[in-house]
C-alpha cells in the first residue's frame, strides 16, 4: 500500500532521504509517475506554498521542501519525459534587462514547478526580446518578469511592448513581481498579473492555465 | 554642540541642534550631483567621519579560481578577498554585478575548514586609532565600517539556498561557516572599538519586502547568538559604542531579538516595508533609527516637495529628543533626480533652523 499522505508530509517537512526512499518504493510497487507526482509530491509542496503565502513559514522551509520535491521528481524524470504526465503549461521566467538579482525569481520558479508547470529559466539581465522570442519558440503560455530595482521597472513595459511587436500579446499571460512593483504598476504598463509573493504567483499562473485549457 | 556631541545626542535621544545628512550615490548620480554643486551653493550639514576596516590578509585571486573550475567566472568578472566572484551584467546593469559563490558545490565540513578565509592584520590598528583621534580632536564623530556581515557574508560564500538548507538540516557545515565568518567580523569589531570609534555600522539583510526572511526560531537559533557575540565583543572594549544595524526590508518581528543582541540604531526602516510611525511608537524610547526616506518610492519618484515633507514628517515623529538620523534608505540609484538629493539635504539643514 503506497502512503501518498506520508510522502506529501515528507516533502512538506523537507526530508530528502525519506522522499527518495518512498518514491523508489512506490515505483517498485507499480505506482504511476503521474500518481506519485500529483498525489504524493506536489500536494506536499503546495501545502508549504499555502503556509508561505500566509507567513506561517518562510524561505528556508520552502527551499528544503523544494529540494525534497526535486529529489522525488528526478527519480520520475525518465517516466515524465516519456509523457506519462500531462503538464498544465509552460512559463518563461527571468529577471529583466539591467537587473542581476535572482532570489525572488528563483522562488517563483520553484513555486511554479511545484504546480507541475514547466519552467524555462532565462536567468538574470534578460532582454524583452529574449523573453518573447523564447516564449514563441518554446510555445510557452506564460511570461514571468522579476525586478528588484526601481531603475529596471520600465523594462517590464518593454516586455509587454515586445509581445505586441511580435504578435504574441494575445497568446501570453504576462506576470510581474518584485519589491518595487505593484498591482497599480502592472495595470499601468498593461501586463496581466501582479502578485505580492511567489506562492500567489504560482496560484495565479495555474488558475489562468486552467481557465485557458478549460 | 560639536558635530560629535550632536551626533551622539541624536543616537542617544538626548536632544540635538541640527540634523546631519547621510547618503550614498551611485557613480552616475554622483557625477550629476558634483555638477550641481559646481553651479550652486549648497550647505551640507556634517555627518560623521568614517573610518574603514583594517586591511585583510587574504589569498590571491588565483587561489580561489579552483572553486570555479566547473563554471568559470565570466570574462570581466573579479574575485574578492573572500573568494566571492562578481560578474558584470549588460551595460544596463550599471555598477551592479552578479554574485558567484565559491562554496556552492561543497559537500563536506572539511572543505569549509580548509577554505582560505581572510584574516585581519593588526598592523593597521595604530593608524586606525590615530585617524579616530584626529577626527575627535576636530570635534567630529567617527563611524566605523565593519566591512563584513555575518549572515550575508556566509551566504555570499555558500549561496543563500544552500546555506538555508544547511541551517534547516542542522548541518555542521553551516555552523562552521557562520562561526568562521563571525571570527573575522569580531576581530574587525574589536579593532574599531579599541581605536575608539563612536559608532559601528554593519548589517545583514534579514527582511523581504513584506515579511521577515526566516522564522523567528531559525533566526534565534542561528544568527542572533552570533550577532550578540559580535556586539558583545565591541561593547566589552568600549561599553558606550553605538551599534547601527542594517537590514533591508520588513524586519518588525525580529526587532526584539536584534535589541537583545545589543543593537542601538536600526537602519534603514524602509517605508515601503515598515511603518516608521508604528515602529517608533513601539520601540522609540529604547531604540534609535537611521533611514526612513524611501529609495523605492519618494527618492526616485517623488517631487522635491515630497522629499522635504517626508523628512519633516519623520523628524516630527522622532521628536525633539532625536533618535532618528533621517536619510535615504539605500544607495541612491541612477533614476533619482539630483533635485531630490538637494531637497533632502536642504530639508535636513532647515528642519532645526525654521
Amino acid at each position: 500500500m503506497i502512503d501518498f499522505v506520508e510522502m506529501s508530509k515528507m516533502v512538506e517537512t523537507g526530508k530528502v532521504k525519506v522522499v527518495k526512499e518512498l518514491v523508489s518504493k512506490a515505483l517498485e510497487e507499480g505506482a504511476s509517475a503521474s500518481d506519485i507526482l500529483n498525489k504524493g509530491l506536489l500536494p506536499g509542496m503546495n501545502a508549504v506554498g499555502e503556509k508561505f503565502k500566509n507567513n506561517e513559514v518562510y524561505i528556508p522551509e520552502v527551499l528544503i521542501s523544494a529540494r525534497a520535491l526535486n529529489t522525488g521528481v528526478n527519480l520520475l524524470k525518465p517516466l515524465l519525459a516519456a509523457g506519462d504526465v500531462e503538464k498544465p503549461g509552460t512559463a518563461v521566467i527571468g529577471t529583466v534587462h539591467g537587473d542581476l538579482h535572482d532570489i525572488g525569481k528563483n522562488l517563483v520558479k520553484m513555486m511554479l514547478e511545484s504546480k507541475g508547470i514547466e519552467v524555462i529559466d532565462l536567468g538574470v539581465d534578460v532582454t524583452a526580446d529574449q523573453f518573447i522570442s523564447t516564449a514563441k519558440e518554446k510555445g510557452a503560455q506564460i511570461v514571468c518578469c522579476s525586478t528588484l530595482l526601481t531603475t529596471t521597472m520600465p523594462e517590464m513595459e518593454n516586455v509587454v511592448k515586445e509581445a505586441q511587436a511580435q504578435g504574441m500579446r494575445e497568446d501570453l499571460f504576462i506576470m510581474i513581481g518584485g519589491a518595487p512593483t505593484s498591482d497599480e504598476f502592472c495595470k499601468k504598463i498593461g501586463a496581466d498579473c501582479y502578485t505580492q509573493d511567489a506562492a500567489s504567483a504560482a496560484d495565479a499562473a495555474l488558475a489562468w492555465l486552467k481557465e485557458k485549457n478549460a | 554642540m560639536t558635530s560629535r556631541e550632536n551626533y551622539l545626542a541624536i543616537a542617544r535621544r538626548q536632544g540635538y541642534e541640527y540634523m546631519p545628512v547621510h547618503f550614498n550615490m551611485c557613480p552616475s548620480l554622483q557625477e550629476r550631483f558634483e555638477q550641481y554643486r559646481k553651479e550652486h551653493d549648497l550647505f551640507i550639514p556634517e555627518g560623521p567621519s568614517h573610518v574603514g576596516a583594517l586591511p585583510m590578509i587574504c589569498a590571491a585571486p588565483e587561489e580561489f579560481e579552483k572553486f570555479y573550475e566547473d563554471n568559470p567566472i565570466k570574462a570581466g568578472g573579479t574575485i574578492d578577498k573572500w573568494g566571492v566572484g562578481h560578474e558584470p551584467g549588460s551595460k544596463a546593469a550599471f555598477h551592479m554585478t552578479y554574485m558567484r559563490h565559491p562554496m556552492e558545490n561543497f559537500d563536506s565540513l572539511e572543505q569549509i575548514q580548509s577554505y582560505p578565509f581572510p584574516v585581519f592584520t593588526p598592523e593597521g590598528a595604530d593608524r586606525q586609532k590615530a585617524q579616530v583621534e584626529a577626527y575627535h580632536a576636530q570635534g567630529k564623530a567617527v563611524q566605523g565600517g565593519l566591512n563584513c556581515s555575518l549572515w550575508e557574508q556566509a551566504w555570499y560564500l555558500r549561496g543563500m539556498e544552500n546555506l538555508f538548507c544547511d541551517m534547516m538540516s542542522e548541518d555542521p557545515m553551516a555552523e562552521e561557516l557562520l562561526d568562521r565568518v563571525t571570527d573575522v567580523a569580531v576581530a574587525q569589531m574589536e579593532s574599531l572599538a579599541r581605536a575608539g570609534v563612536d559608532s559601528v555600522y554593519f548589517g545583514d539583510d534579514i527582511g523581504m519586502q513584506h515579511t521577515i526572511m526566516m522564522s523567528e526560531e531559525l533566526y534565534g537559533e542561528w544568527l542572533k547568538p552570533r550577532l550578540k557575540r559580535l556586539i558583545d565583543a565591541g561593547k566589552a572594549i568600549k561599553p558606550d559604542l553605538i551599534v547601527i544595524y542594517h537590514s533591508c526590508g520588513h524586519v518588525n518581528e525580529l526587532i526584539p531579538q536584534l535589541m537583545e543582541a545589543g543593537i542601538d540604531v536600526l537602519n534603514p526602516v524602509q517605508p515601503e516595508c515598515m511603518e516608521f510611525k508604528q515602529i517608533h511608537a513601539e520601540y522609540g524610547d529604547v531604540l534609535s533609527f537611521h533611514g526612513t526616506i524611501g529609495t523605492q518610492s519618494t527618492m526616485p519618484f517623488g517631487t522635491p516637495e515630497d522629499v522635504r515633507e517626508m523628512v519633516f514628517k519623520n523628524l516630527d515623529i522622532a521628536g525633539k529628543k532625536g533618535g532618528l538620523f533621517v536619510a535615504p534608505t539605500h544607495l541612491l540609484e541612477p533614476d533619482v533626480p539630483v533635485e531630490n538629493v538637494v531637497a533632502y539635504i536642504k530639508a535636513c539643514a532647515e528642519y532645526t533652523s525654521r
